[in-house]
């Protein structure tokens, strides 16, 4: 027994010294805020107080930027519309509105902050979804062009040049809710947490266990499975794809992503894509504007930059991962017909 | 030398062989091979095998929790260490026992032992998840010992006749 | 130790014997282990916030139909051993309808007109962590 001493000794001197075993259930919160569903998890460091801070700076957000809420800084925007006013904003509206007009610049013509006026008249903001009469998509495509949506950045202002003009930020909201709560866990000292924004995942850091998130993409044509499965730390996966909001008519699909070209559901081959980016509101905007622009165009735009990854999925059943995910990718669907391909630079 | 310094010699360097092989079987993982949690080929048992082969029992116990103490601290952690644990001395409790049957060589032996490693192994992770969920992994990772347990076992016996009498001058 | 194992050098038939226990010790245990494979799921119904009902699929015998009156737009849940959907909802989207059945921990219904919830979670863990989309 004598032998065995120090042994038994070595052991409980090494339990003593062992890191505190991680919590394996988070910290979590769900509410509704954005028009969608949104929950945060946080896994260690923060806890609840963290998480309420987060979600008030997203209802806040909300009460800023919703277009539904009469009282929000771009209803006031909206409203004022033709006359001439400039509309003073809190800073961060003035700085998110210059960048999705920066977005509209970036992919002419797949991306159109103004674009609240034919979404009213497919139905898809509140009233009940339909297929609107020629006049009536032609006279709210009219009123689509953010080249008329001036934003004075320094004066923290904006304006809107013609009378029924709209901006929606729903297309870049949830991108930049996802920025500001990632910052404001962070303050709180969370260092592993994930953020579900109505399916926009933004993950912060890595797992408890030091492994990187997983996060699964949707299967646009099977909604309870998967497409793939990426490896994700500090980053936003954003998907836009027209299988989550739309209605038939005669047979036919119609969804909620409009190409601002056309005033009609995109057609661009794509049934979705999913941006990946440290940059959480450029993966939000971008995942809109490149499921418009169609693949070629969506890969072409990858290689022009450094900042992004993405997954497409295309009609015709093939699902296009660019080179940056290879190593932390799982394909999950050959079994429904999918086929993988890398996209390289 | 005397009699106690050559046994903790001898223990020291097969320790430290067991410690090697095990650090380097880490480096070169079945589990890329094969995607099944806990599954690894065992070399370290050799030692095991070959210090209750050609030492004696204690120092083959001895010899496991040096060798799982100093693992932990080389690069796991207590979780690590606990599945290790369970393991090896569920193994080397196997093993003893079997190697005093007549009729076994050293393949069923170590076949033997290394099915029990792996059931202590997953003993070791139901009992830190508190779920019986780990248990799903039992019968491939049973399966699999058939393999690793044989090439063990065949280098066991290699290892067993090749050095016959550890630490004679 | 005195080991007769330790002087072979060649495989015995009792070695087979060995294998042979361990490979049935895998299968009783993948048979031991079939039943419990339809592990538990439960299936949590939150409207704003709050949760109002709550089942566990995997123990219902039979249906279930559960009317949410109190919702802005009426619906009718349907839970069946194994599965749940949202069979009838008044809102005028209807994308929650359109989800159909989910039956995996994980899965979610979402009725956003109603802020209606169903979620599912359960033993059987999904291998991600979160679903874009």
């Amino acid at each position: 027994m004598k032998r065995f001493l120090p042994f038994l000794c070595c052991l409980f001197l090494l339990a003593g010294c062992a890191a505190p075993a991680s919590s394996a259930e988070p910290e979590q919160a769900q509410f509704f805020s954005m028009d969608t569903v949104m929950s945060i998890r946080v896994y260690s460091g923060g806890g609840l107080d963290a998480i309420q801070a987060a979600r008030q700076e997203i209802e806040g957000l909300d009460k800023l930027l919703s277009r539904t809420d009469p009282d929000s800084q771009i209803s006031a925007l909206n409203s004022h519309a033709g006359d001439g006013l400039q509309v003073s904003l809190d800073a961060e509206v003035a700085n998110l509105l210059s960048f999705a007009k920066s977005v509209s610049q970036l992919l002419p013509g797949c991306f159109d902050v103004t674009i609240a006026p034919v979404m009213d008249a497919w139905g898809f903001t509140t009233q009940e979804r339909h297929i609107p009469s020629a006049d009536t998509l032609s006279a709210a495509m009219a009123l689509v062009d953010s080249n008329g949506l001036i934003v004075d950045e320094q004066a923290s202002s904006a304006r809107l040049e013609r009378a029924g003009m709209e901006v929606d930020l729903g297309a870049v909201a949830k991108g930049f809710a996802a920025g500001q709560a990632d910052a404001v866990l962070r303050q709180q000292g969370v260092t592993s947490a994930l953020l579900d924004l109505g399916g926009n995942v933004t993950v912060i850091g890595a797992k408890p266990d030091g492994t990187a998130w997983q996060v699964a993409v949707k299967d646009p044509q099977n909604t309870s499975e998967a497409l793939c499965v990426l490896s994700l730390e500090d980053q936003t996966a954003s998907t836009s794809g027209g299988y989550e909001r739309y209605f038939e008519e005669n047979g036919q699909i119609y969804h909620h992503i409009i190409d601002p070209k056309t005033g009609y559901p995109a057609d661009s081959g794509l049934l979705s894509v999913t941006v990946i980016s440290a940059d959480h509101m450029l993966a939000d905007a971008l995942s809109t504007a490149l499921f418009v622009a169609g693949p070629d165009a969506a890969l072409d735009f990858w290689r022009s930059r450094e900042d992004i990854e993405l997954v497409l999925c295309t009609q015709d059943n093939r699902v296009i991962v660019t080179e940056g995910l290879e190593a932390g990718y799982r394909p999950a669907g050959e079994d429904r017909g999918y086929t993988y391909e890398i996209a390289r630079r | 030398m005397s009699v106690s310094l050559r046994r903790l010699t001898r223990s020291a360097v097969l320790t430290a062989l067991a410690l090697a092989l095990s650090v380097a079987e880490g480096l070169a993982p079945l589990t890329i091979l094969f995607p099944l949690p806990g599954l690894r080929l065992g070399l370290a048992n050799l030692v095991t095998v070959y210090a209750l082969c050609r030492l004696s029992g204690r120092e083959a116990l001895l010899i496991l929790l040096a060798r799982c103490l100093l693992g932990s601290l080389l690069g796991g952690n207590l979780m690590a260490l606990a599945f290790s644990l369970t393991g090896g001395l569920l193994a080397l409790g196997v093993m003893a026992l079997l190697l005093r049957l007549p009729g076994l060589s050293l393949f069923g032996v170590s076949i033997a032992g290394a099915a029990a490693h792996n059931t202590g192994q997953i003993l070791a992770a139901m009992a830190v998840l508190g779920t019986p969920a780990p248990l799903v992994y039992l019968p491939p990772l049973l399966v699999c010992s058939l393999v690793t347990g044989a090439v063990t076992g065949g280098a066991s016996i290699l290892l067993v006749h090749r050095v016959p009498f550890p630490g004679r001058p | 130790m005195r080991s007769p194992a330790a002087d072979r050098r060649r495989p015995t038939l009792w070695d087979g014997a060995v294998a042979l226990a361990v490979v049935a010790c895998a299968v009783f245990l993948v048979l031991f282990l079939r039943p419990a494979q339809s592990s538990a799921v439960t299936a949590v119904i939150t409207l704003n916030g709050e949760t109002v009902a709550q089942y566990r699929l995997d123990q219902l015998s039979q249906p279930v139909t559960l009317e949410v009156t109190e919702a802005d737009y009426p619906l009718t849940i349907r839970a069946e051993q194994g599965r749940i959907c949202i069979e009838h909802s008044d809102c005028p989207s209807q994308d929650c309808v359109r989800t159909g059945w989910i039956s995996r921990p994980g899965q979610q219904i979402i009725c956003l007109p109603n802020r209606l919830v169903i979620s599912l979670s359960g033993t059987d863990a999904e291998s991600f962590d979160a679903v874009t989309g």
